[in-house]
């Protein structure tokens, strides 16, 4: 079998701190080189490159230009829009840090930006990549657990800060950054679209402008009916950044997913801390990997820009509802 | 010394009369339940008289409380018999099957000059006490979102009393009207209701209810309702404020585990889990209201209180039912 194709990837902006666990991965993965980093701002993607053995390149437009084949989008949400667009242009493949964009109508440009264009894209769900969600999806799959009924999910973590608070760049706080995650995997899961919408979302954690709590409530075409929890309820001093749990409901029993249960507990005198150490799979690495196997092979990419779209919607869908006090119906 | 009639000997009625029979100024006196032979039993265990009809009861025997432990639909008619005879009342949670009757309950309580304590039995298990007293004393700020939990398998009572959800209310009523207790214990009045439900999907032996509650103070709960778990029972709960975030878990609060070897002719051996506790929760309930009773005082549990919880669980049964949010006036 001949040698795959090696997939070279660039980086646009390190405003995401998603952007450094990808860049560890691209360094890691055998398929894949990393070649460069272009920013905003120029003096953070040279320190990056430095700090990553790569390419500083002083614009997107001089990355665009040079031999890469894709590009990972890491930039603030309201500038994915045109950041994919620039991309399209110079026909650079995409991987689009979550969520999709901070309005329906950017969604929606994006997407048939990149059907227009011969480019493949795709959505950074990497939680669809871990093992523990690989097997829930089979036994439910299977039929072990009878026909779903009902789902639970929680992706509470921490504020991030910076311009995840930043509503102009953010279009959002904890609902439209948290909710994206549960949503894909409960469509994933269920098979079926989300049609309804309720929420209670509000901002009394840290009482900023942004919203900080959420409490979802998402019905799927099929009736079956789910909750997300995308607060930023974990303190400073919580062990960890947070959680992505998820349980499901059915007929003939109930399976409880907790994505990052697999950890070590430290109390360290030294940080005056207790933390989790993660030690399960890295799901960046085979959201990455399946990205540049998708380039180098010119196959259908696992996660499209509709699936981010499908998302994103039901995050616009909860602000309105928490508005309006009224569930809104997303097929209408 | 309260003397003490319990009616309906079923798992709840068990419960009360041995609490009652431990509890040194409470005497238990008599046993009511439509089946007799129920009652004869648990009457037997005490030696007490069992009696089949309440009002009989109320007519031959001297009694200064009446513990009704019977299906909740049937709780009206016996708060109204004991009422009417002038009893004071303890009434297994939910106080009533619907709102109405559960106003009704408070105001013929009220004109009848009796005390009618629902036992929501949360409020003394140390766990939820303690949990309660964290959150009104500061320790994670001001309180901002709650979640509970509460799971088990689908219950079986006497004739599958709560398979009929008419009757039974189902998850959304019988099993988290405790939280929704809890609930209001620790963060006041409830403005707005948001449940997804499986209450009318006709399932055999299966419920499931995802609650939203807003309160008036702010504080956005979500409580789950289980009852499609074989696993056995898991209750949980977080509360996340300015200051921090508490939680407990049923299944980490495990202060003891029995392992123990196959024996014969079983292939596995059983692992049991165990919370023991010097007194159990019910006692310590009941034993608040006999003490209440003795000494002339309100028990910390009144009767609108039992009211609003049963107000909670019947509009999340309407929201489940109609798919709107419901707000509580
Ligand atoms: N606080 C708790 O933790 C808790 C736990 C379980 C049940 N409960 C509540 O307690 C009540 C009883 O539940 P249970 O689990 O003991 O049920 P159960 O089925 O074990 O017992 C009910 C008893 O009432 C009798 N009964 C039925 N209809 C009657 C009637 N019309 N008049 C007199 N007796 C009648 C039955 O014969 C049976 O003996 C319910 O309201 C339930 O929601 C509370």
């Amino acid at each position: 079998m001949a040698e795959p194709k090696t997939v070279k990837i660039g980086i646009m902006s390190f405003a995401h701190m998603h952007a450094h666990g990808y860049a560890s991965c691209l360094k890691r993965l055998p398929n894949v080189e990393f070649v460069g980093i272009a920013d905003d701002d120029p003096s953070r993607a040279k320190q990056m490159a430095e700090q990553y053995g790569v390419l500083a390149f002083d614009t997107y437009e001089q990355m665009l230009a040079s031999d890469i084949d894709a590009v990972i989008v890491t930039s603030e949400n309201a500038k994915h829009r045109r950041h994919v667009a620039l991309a399209a242009q110079s026909e650079k493949h995409v991987l689009c840090e979550k969520p999709l964009a901070t309005t329906k109508q950017d969604a929606e440009a994006i997407v048939e930006v990149v059907r227009r264009s011969k480019i493949k894209f795709m959505m950074a769900f990497p939680c669809r990549f871990h093992p523990a969600f690989k097997r829930l999806l089979e036994s439910v799959t299977s039929g072990d657990l009878g026909k779903v009924l009902a789902m639970k999910g929680t992706n509470q973590g921490q504020c991030p800060g910076g311009w995840f608070t930043d509503l102009r760049l953010a279009g959002g706080g904890a609902v439209i950054d948290h909710t994206v995650h549960l949503v894909d995997l409960m469509r994933v899961l269920t098979k079926a679209e989300p049609a309804r919408v309720y929420a209670e979302v509000d901002n009394r954690l840290f009482g900023g402008e942004f919203d900080d709590t959420g409490i979802i409530t998402v019905e799927f075409t099929n009736k079956v009916f789910a909750t997300i929890d995308s607060s930023w309820s974990r303190p400073k001093t919580y062990p960890f950044w947070g959680n992505v749990n998820l349980e499901v409901i059915g007929t003939q029993g109930v399976a409880k997913m907790e994505m990052f249960a697999q950890k070590i507990d430290l109390y360290s005198d030294k940080t005056g801390k207790h933390t989790y150490e993660y030690w399960g799979d890295d799901v960046n690495l085979a959201l990455i990997d399946s990205f540049a196997r998708s380039v180098a092979e010119d196959r259908a990419v696992e996660i499209t820009g509709d699936d981010g779209l499908k998302a994103l919607e039901v995050a616009l869908a909860a602000y309105e509802s928490a508005k309006s006090r009224e569930p809104v119906d997303l097929l209408a | 010394m309260q003397r003490v009639a319990v009616v309906g000997a079923g798992t709840m009625g068990r419960t009360h009369a041995d609490a009652y029979a431990r509890m040194p100024n409470a005497e238990l006196v008599a046993v009511c339940d439509v089946k007799i032979d129920a009652a004869q039993q648990l009457a037997d265990k005490y030696s007490v008289r069992a009696f089949a009809d309440v009002r009989s009861m109320l007519s031959e025997v001297d009694v200064d409380l009446v513990d009704i432990c019977t299906p909740t639909h049937t709780h009206i008619d016996y708060i109204k018999a004991a009422a009417a005879a002038g009893k004071h009342i303890c009434c297994e949670k939910p106080l009533t099957r619907t709102t109405g009757q559960a106003m009704e309950a408070v105001r013929i309580c009220e004109e009848a000059g009796v005390v009618l304590f629902p036992a929501q039995v949360l409020r003394w298990f140390p766990e939820f006490r303690k949990m309660h007293d964290l959150i009104v004393s500061g320790a994670v700020g001001t309180p901002v979102v709650a979640r509970t939990s509460r799971c088990s398998a689908y219950p079986r009572g006497t004739d599958d009393w709560f398979a009929d959800m008419k009757n039974s209310g189902g998850v959304a009523l019988d099993m988290i009207i405790h939280d929704y207790d809890w609930l209001r214990w620790c963060f006041g009045k409830v403005k707005r209701v948001y449940a997804r439900g499986l209450y009318e999907s006709n399932i055999p032996l299966t419920d499931y209810a995802l609650v939203t509650l807003r309160f008036d103070s702010g504080v956005i709960a979500h409580v789950e309702g289980n009852w499609a778990r074989p696993g056995g029972f898991v209750a949980t709960v977080e509360v996340a404020g300015t200051d921090g975030l508490l939680s407990y878990s049923s299944t980490d609060a495990v202060p003891l585990t029995i392992e123990l070897k196959a024996k014969g002719e079983e292939k596995v051996g059983v692992t049991v889990p165990e919370s023991p506790v010097s007194q159990s929760p019910y006692y310590l309930e009941l034993e608040h209201l006999v003490n209440c009773l003795e000494t002339g005082t309100k028990p910390e549990v009144s009767p609108e209180d039992g009211l609003e919880a049963v107000r909670i669980g019947e509009a999340a049964l309407k929201s489940i039912s109609t798919g709107q949010p419901i707000a509580l006036a």
